[in-house]
This record gives C-alpha cells, structure tokens and sequence, in this order.
C-alpha cells in the first residue's frame, strides 16, 4: 500500500515536472520569436495539454495581460480528420492580441501566421450552466461581428497534433474584429457565406455552416466546456467561434479582406519584411 | 467528328463508360468544342431544344488541377432539366453540386452586356456524369463530353440581386456533406456569366431570352446515389430538393 502512494506521487511529480517543462519551451518561442520543438512528448493526453496551457494562461496574467475571451479552434471536420480528433479545442483571447481593423499588423508578431475568416460573438451575460442551449448562448450574445483571426504556432513548421496545439494556447496569435455590430436576429449564421480576398483574388471560401454545423453549435460547446473547468464565459467576453472556411497562409505585405454575408468586412494587414527607409 | 460524337452520345444513351477520345484521336480545343456541338446536334435530332449554357472549372482549384487558365463550357437541353424526380439507373457514375443560376430576359449581344440581361436568379444544382471511365479525362476530353452535363435542378426565382458571397449547403438525407460560398465561382458567378457571353459571342451563338446559365460549382462535386433525397439551399434563396431512384 505504502509503496504504491509512494509510485503514484512520483508519477504524479514526473507528470508535474514534464508539464512545467513544456510550458517552458512554448513560452520560451513565444518570446524568444523562436519556433520550438513539439511539446507532445512532455504532454501526453488531452487534459494534461490543457494544464500545460493554464500554466501559460498564469504566467501571462501575471505578466499583467488582461484577457477578453476565448477563441474555438478545431470547428472543421476536415482539419478534425487531419489531426485524428473529434472535437473542436479553445484557448485565451488577451486584449493585446486585438489588432484594430486594417491596422498593421508587426512583423513577427505572430509566429508562422495563418490567417481565417469567423465569426465573433460579444456576450452581455454570464454563461455559468452546466449545460448550454442554444437559446441560452442566443439570449448571452450583445452582438455579432466578423473576425479574422490570425493564429500561429510556437512549434516549429507546425507539426502539430491535438496536444501540442491545445497546450500551445491552441494556436492564438492576434486578431482583428469587424466594427459593426450585428444582432443574431438579423443574419442566418448557417448560411452565411465567407470569402477572403488577398488582392482582389479569393483565397479562401466557406459558409457558416462549416464551422460544426453552426458557429453557435461551437459556441455552446464552449461555454459547457468552461463551466465544466470552473472558469465559464462571463459578460463582456468576445468569443471567436472558429474558422468558415480553408485557412489561409500569409506573406509579409499581405492586405487581407475578410466578408462575412449579414455581418459585413474586416482586414488584416501585414507588415512588409523590411522597413522601408525614406529619404 | 461525328464519329466521335456518336461514341459519347452512345456512351450516354446506354449508360456505359467509354475510355478517352483523346487516347484514340488527337484533339485540340477548337476541335473538342465541334465534338461537343455535334454531340448536342444528335440531341436536337431527337427532339431536345436549348435553353441554356453550364460553365464549368469556375473554382481556381479546379482551374489548377486540370492545368487551364480558363473556364470551360456546355449547353443545356430542355431533356437535362430534372424536376423533382431523377432516375440514376440509366446513369454511369452521377455526381451532383450545388450551383448558382441566372435567367437571361433578354438576348445577350456581347459580353458587356450580360450582367444587364439577368431577369432572375436562383438555386440550383448540376448532374454531372462523365460518359468517360473512372470520371478521368482531360481538359479536350471534357470539353468534347459537353462538360459532363447530365442534369439540373432551379430553385424558385428571385429578382436579380448581388449574388457573390451567396453560402451554400448540400444536403443528402438531411445531413449536410457539402458547403461554401458563391464566391468560389470565380470569386462572383457574375463573372461567370460574362465569361459565358464571351465564349458564346466567340462560337457565334446568342444568349437567348429565357435561357438559363448555369455559373458554375460552389463546391466540389459529390457522389448522387439512387434511393436519396437531396437539398441545395442557398441563403435568401430558399433551397431545390430532388429525389432519385
């Protein structure tokens, strides 16, 4: 008896250590700007990915960043398919990762970025049930708006599975919101199409439907998911429901131009590699 | 030519995959768009009546996979309009997508004109059914194929209305397996339409009043089995269903 409590706490202090370990490395690329290797192997399961995550989350808090939200990763079947998972992922959403509308975005402030076109939902109230319904996300949401997110990965060419990328924030980097509100009375979500254009060429189309059947689907799984791990969606929180469509890599220099049917536009702009001098 | 069209036009009539024209003839575009027309002449022949234009390799993945920098098109016969009922036993390997389409009010003089002759728009969804062996073939073996048109289904009619980021969903039994945006056509399927006036003007035929001209595929096209129900919905235009056997 004694000696199997002995095992399971030094089980349970490897477990702890390995956790720390990999927290250490993704905050080291996220400061550093230097992409690190994949974390999976200090990691293993999903529930340790996320504790690898909270860990970054307090760190960060007590670096003083305030966090506004969450953003939903994993909402299309096919990326589902290519990471073998079947179920969509969250991470943190801090005020210093909104970009405003067509304001450039700093090189290098998102490593390996990608860009995605969503919805964003703005709650006004409390999400704290066990289990959500569909009416209760509808009665929490102030409003709607079109989003780009861009999200990047701390770990090296994206080789990425479910537990690197859950326990690397799930991928988030920063984000730009559209700036008028739209009610969800007045837009169909489900059928809502989405274009990107970089340059007046489409590269990347979708609908609404796209993102687990509905962007408010994805939403309810999250605000159960959070109620479940005691830290739910409060007022004020901004929610990025995930992506309607094909994600789209990005070059410095890159103008994009997001349009959501019902909700309207919203841009990212990169900055160019080099700034230029002028004489 | 004819002979050629006969092999296709046969393929179609018995349901039985044929292999490529271009592995026994050499062809080039202007050549396999004369197959194409004689193919449709054997179906005037039979009593079928135009009424309409399909474009097709609308999709810029499309556009890259096949290796072409233009769209492609194909004429629609009154026999290819299905109702709500569709058959797929006579067929060889029936794909369906979801479409965008526009009703020409009026003749369509040059390709500056096309978008002003839109009478209406819809929803819809193109058959397609390759007469060619495991759906493979190249740009001139499609093009000749009449740009594997086998059907089509409309939607009710709307006024005409900015139609370039319409979503779409396909549904086969109630669960949804395909979805995008119009925008996917060419990033607007009015472009489409024009493109379609320009390759029209280009053979010598008018767009006629009361045609219909389908843009071209929001989504990759899907396998149509017998015995389902299928629905395209495209928003604010409400949805065209059909159900085969």
């Amino acid at each position: 008896m004694r000696s199997s409590v002995t095992v399971s706490s030094s089980v349970t202090e490897e477990r702890e250590t390995a956790r720390r370990a990999a927290a250490a490395r993704l905050l080291e690329a996220h400061a550093s700007g230097r992409p690190c290797e994949p974390v999976r192997d200090l990691v293993g399961d999903v529930e340790s990915a996320y504790a690898v995550q909270s860990l970054l989350t307090e760190r960060w808090l007590a670096e003083g960043r305030r966090p506004v939200g969450r953003k939903i990763g994993l909402t299309s079947r096919a990326v589902q398919r290519q990471l073998g998972v079947d179920s969509p992922d969250f991470g943190v959403l801090f005020a210093d990762m909104a970009v405003p509308d067509g304001e450039e975005i700093p090189a290098g402030a998102v490593l390996q970025p990608r860009a995605e076109a969503e919805v964003a939902l703005v709650l006004e109230r409390d999400l704290t049930h066990e289990r959500h319904t569909v009416a209760d996300v509808i009665r929490a949401t102030a409003f709607a708006l079109p989003a780009i997110e861009v999200v990047g990965s701390r770990v090296r060419d994206w080789d990425i599975t479910l537990a690197d990328t859950v326990a690397d924030n799930a991928s988030a980097g920063v984000y730009v919101l559209g700036t008028r509100p739209v009610a969800l009375g007045d837009v169909d979500l489900r059928l809502a199409g989405m274009v990107v254009e970089r340059r007046g060429e489409q590269v990347s189309t979708g609908v609404g439907a796209a993102c687990l059947g509905h962007p408010l689907h994805a939403a309810v799984w999250l605000a159960d998911t959070l109620a479940r791990l005691g830290s739910p969606l409060r007022a004020g929180d901004t929610v990025l429901t995930g992506a309607l469509g094909p994600v789209v890599p990005v070059a410095p220099g890159d103008v994009l131009e997001a349009r959501i049917d019902g909700l309207g536009d919203v841009r990212a702009a990169f900055a160019p590699e080099e700034t230029e001098e002028r004489a | 030519m004819n002979r050629l069209a006969e092999i296709l036009d046969e393929a179609a009539l018995t349901g039985r995959a044929v292999p490529r024209l271009t592995d026994r003839a050499a062809l080039d575009v202007p050549a396999a768009y004369e197959v194409q027309r004689a193919v449709i002449e054997r179906r005037r022949e039979r009593g079928e009546t135009l009424i309409g234009v399909k474009m097709g390799f609308t999709s810029r993945a499309k556009m890259v996979q096949m290796g072409v920098d233009d769209v492609i098109w194909g004429l629609l016969t009154d026999a290819m309009l299905v109702e709500s009922h569709l058959d797929t036993s006579g067929l060889i390997h029936p794909r369906v997508e979801p479409e965008i389409a526009f009703l020409l009010d009026r003749p369509v003089r040059n390709p500056a004109d096309a978008a002003a002759a839109v009478g209406a728009v819809a929803v819809g969804y193109e058959v397609l059914d390759s007469r060619y062996e495991n759906f493979s073939f190249t740009l001139e073996d499609v093009i000749a194929d009449n740009a594997s048109a086998c059907g089509f289904g409309l939607g009710p009619w709307h006024s005409p209305r900015d139609v370039g980021n319409i979503g779409l969903l396909l549904e086969v039994d109630g669960r949804p397996v395909a979805s995008g945006s119009s925008a996917a056509i060419l990033g607007d399927p009015v472009r489409s339409l024009t493109a379609a006036a320009r390759l029209a003007h280009a053979a010598g035929i008018e767009l006629q009043p009361g045609w219909v001209v389908l843009a071209g595929a929001a989504t990759a096209a899907v396998p149509l089995p017998a015995g389902a129900h299928v629905r395209v919905s495209g928003a604010g235009l409400g949805h065209v269903e059909v159900t085969t056997r």
